[in-house]
């Protein structure tokens, strides 16, 4: 149904501006220079005031009956079963709709036949009300736009202001967003904070991390909820990863972009990227399965005892995972730096190391340093390679080859666990929240430091 | 007006090839110790390219071929035992546009001294930066800034900045790669002055499209057009009395 009007207001659209063109043409006779917009444009005007009236009294429509209707049903509910809990008149009210459409039912009855009854009818009503409703208003428009039609009608003008308005829309979706996902990540954050008492020194100094051991009638145990191992299980990842992605990202962009030859380049840099490609759980059990083996089978050979999930293997894997955000980017700054200054360090009789050390590395530096911090906040991000190697125990340890765990770790095993959604939750978002300050704060920074190498050679 | 005919730099049959485009075609010339001698002619005319195969800077450029025989004091600078790298150090280039290091001004100058290892100790380097802005003119508004940053000066002191940096590894010859075209008027005076003081320690070779330029600073001037060198001979004979007719049009201003 709703499908159906929704392509038939994209019909009557398409009919209003051939109509609304049609007239500008016969207005303007002979002489088109006289209009001041061009037919198009009033095609254009009038097909945008049909679009945006169809489809908003669609979408405002469907959306006001499907409320009034379930409102309705509910009530003549509530009427029928007065002592009956919330859940159990859903319930009627869910198997009601099924009954109605046609699907199974998890129970049948009369008081269920009544409300899909009475569902049914509410529904043919409402369907015609949206049809006449949906058909009058772009009929509407269609006519109101069509009359409007004149020489000095300014319809692109107007029809240019719709479309930044629609384009405005779209960009305040995409804000909303993301303003609404750290409302709410702030909203459970402060809930966290109140049940466990406000003690949000032991959340963020507390060295023992198992929240859900410590529920008691649905209060956290402020002493259980140290996250400080997370942070420093974090902190040793990231740190091996970047020992291992930023000497060899930085070195092989410093071959790519000085020393490669340019079919080399246009062959090794495509290949690099493919890295970039790899989705990160295979990465995951590479590291579980093949990494991790490996060096607790090299460890035991020089008598260190490794555990099969270690900081070292998730590390070093994450590493190659970031070795390509690190070598494309500071390949491309490494690029940006000007030929002249490359020229005149030659011509001073420099020769190559001497020039990409004192030269090329301090000017593209503000840029690499923006690469690091954009492959850190990756790391600090980058859950399934750490799920799958580096182990669930939070274990306060800076010993590269024990298991210890990540932020990311303990979010996924809090939200796929089996304990209760409400208890989970606070210590999830506020590990997400705290996660979500950091890498902002990182990118923040990668950003403005970008910013600033840019105004330099611009 | 100090004048010597010691022969700096020769050139013979000089060719030089980027891909396709034959640049530079049969290029005979001499260039005589401490003067300046200019490169005239219309854009594209491969004069500056010439000024490259000096110093060896073509062979940055990997489509670059250059033929041909160029001595430096009777030494083939394009033999196989020479580096390029200490050839430049002989030959030091300024370019069309300033282009110092994103270091402090002291640093930009110090450059070369450094990697050449000029200088003993901190006193010495500050003695070689501090004779090389006054060369270049520079050091009475860089003395109270050495630490500020080369990109912070203006266009002007920034050229002036460059030159200093050049002649702070004391080449015997210096490349100037139009020195003054992305400079006003007062600005280009002061590095036209600098050039004339320059003269008496350097070989000078300046590219330059200005011919008011030419006459005003060089003592010998050389003529490109499309790849040939038209006519060469003294400033003052080349404009008066040029032989060639390309070289009248062009200075005439009938091509270009």
């Amino acid at each position: 149904m709703t499908a159906t009007m929704f392509i038939a207001v994209l019909g009557l659209a398409a009919v209003a501006f051939l109509l609304s063109r049609q007239r500008a043409y016969r207005i303007a006779g002979a002489n088109l220079s006289a209009l001041h917009s061009r037919p198009a444009y009033h095609g254009t005007y009038s097909l945008l005031w049909v679009l945006v009236v169809g489809w908003g009294l669609l979408l405002a429509l469907s959306v006001a009956s499907s409320v009034l209707i379930e409102a309705n049903l509910s009530a003549r509910i509530a009427e029928a079963l007065p002592d009956a809990p919330e859940i159990e008149r859903q319930l009627v009210l869910s198997d009601a709709v099924a009954i109605a459409e046609g699907a199974l039912p998890s129970k049948t009855g009369d008081l269920r036949a009544e409300i899909a009854a009475r569902h049914t009818s509410l529904q043919a009503w409402r369907n015609w009300a949206i049809v006449i409703l949906v058909s009058a208003g772009a009929l509407l428009a269609t006519a109101a736009t069509w009359s409007q039609v004149a020489l000095g009608w300014r319809a692109r003008n107007r029809a240019e202001k719709i479309i930044r308005l629609i384009l405005m829309s779209m960009a305040g979706i995409a804000i909303l967003t993301t303003i609404g996902i750290v409302l709410s990540l702030i909203f459970e954050t402060l809930n966290f904070f109140s049940n466990i008492g406000w003690r949000i020194d032991k959340f963020l100094f507390g060295t023992t991390w198992s929240p859900l051991s410590g529920v008691h009638e649905g209060k956290l145990d402020p002493d259980k909820v140290g996250a400080v191992p997370l942070f420093a299980g974090t902190l040793l990842i990231t740190l091996i990863a970047m020992l291992v992605a930023v000497p060899v990202g930085l070195f092989a962009a410093i071959y790519l972009s000085e020393f490669a030859s340019r079919n080399v380049r246009s062959t090794v840099k495509p290949l690099l990227e493919i890295l970039a490609g790899i989705p990160t759980v295979v990465y995951g059990f590479f590291a579980a399965i093949t990494v991790a083996p490996a060096i607790r089978g090299a460890g035991e050979a020089i008598g260190l005892s490794v555990a099969s999930e270690s900081a070292l293997a998730a590390g070093v894997v994450m590493g190659i995972m970031i070795i390509p955000f690190i070598s494309s980017l500071s390949d491309d700054v490494i690029n940006a730096v000007p030929q002249s200054l490359r020229d005149g360090s030659y011509g001073l009789g420099a020769n190559k190391s001497e020039t990409i050390r004192q030269v090329v590395l301090p000017a593209a530096l503000p840029g690499i340093v923006s690469a690091v911090l954009l492959g850190v906040s990756r790391a600090v991000g980058e859950t399934m390679i750490v799920v799958m190697a580096a182990g669930q125990g939070a274990n306060l340890t800076a010993n590269p080859l024990e298991a210890v765990t990540t932020v990311t770790v303990q979010i996924v095993m809090l939200i796929t666990g089996d304990t209760e959604a409400t208890t989970a939750a606070g210590p999830a978002f506020t590990l997400g929240f705290t996660l979500f300050c950091v890498t902002l704060a990182m990118n923040i920074i990668a950003l403005r430091i970008v910013r600033r190498y840019r105004e330099l050679y611009d | 007006m100090q004048m010597s005919d010691e022969i700096k730099i020769s050139a013979r049959d000089v060719n030089v090839h980027y891909g396709d485009t034959h640049a530079i075609k049969d290029v005979d010339v001499d260039v005589l110790d401490k003067m300046v001698t200019a490169f005239i002619g219309p854009s594209g005319c491969g004069k500056s390219t010439f000024l490259r195969c000096i110093n060896r800077m073509n062979d940055t450029i990997d489509v670059a071929r250059v033929d041909g025989t160029i001595t430096l004091d009777g030494e083939d600078i394009y033999a196989r035992d020479v580096d390029p790298v200490q050839l430049r150090a002989k030959v030091g280039m300024v370019f069309q546009k300033p282009n110092p290091f994103p270091k402090s001004i002291y640093d930009n100058v110090a450059y070369g001294p450094r990697i050449h290892g000029m200088a003993r100790n901190k006193a010495d380097l500050d003695e070689i930066v501090e004779k090389s802005l006054r060369r270049a003119a520079l050091w009475d508004e860089a003395k109270d800034r050495l630490a500020q940053p080369g990109t912070g000066l203006s266009g002007g002191q920034q050229q002036r900045l460059c030159i200093a940096r050049a002649v702070a590894t004391q080449p015997e010859v210096l490349l100037m790669d139009e020195p003054c075209s992305a400079l006003d008027p007062i600005a280009t005076g002061q590095i036209e002055d600098l050039i004339d003081e320059l003269r008496k320690n350097f070989s000078v070779i300046i590219v330059t499209h200005s011919m008011q330029q030419a006459a005003r600073v060089s003592q010998k001037t050389a003529f490109f057009h499309l790849g040939n060198l038209v006519e060469y001979g003294d400033t003052d004979h080349i404009f008066t009395n040029p032989e060639d007719p390309r070289t009248e049009s062009y200075i005439t201003g009938r091509i270009g």
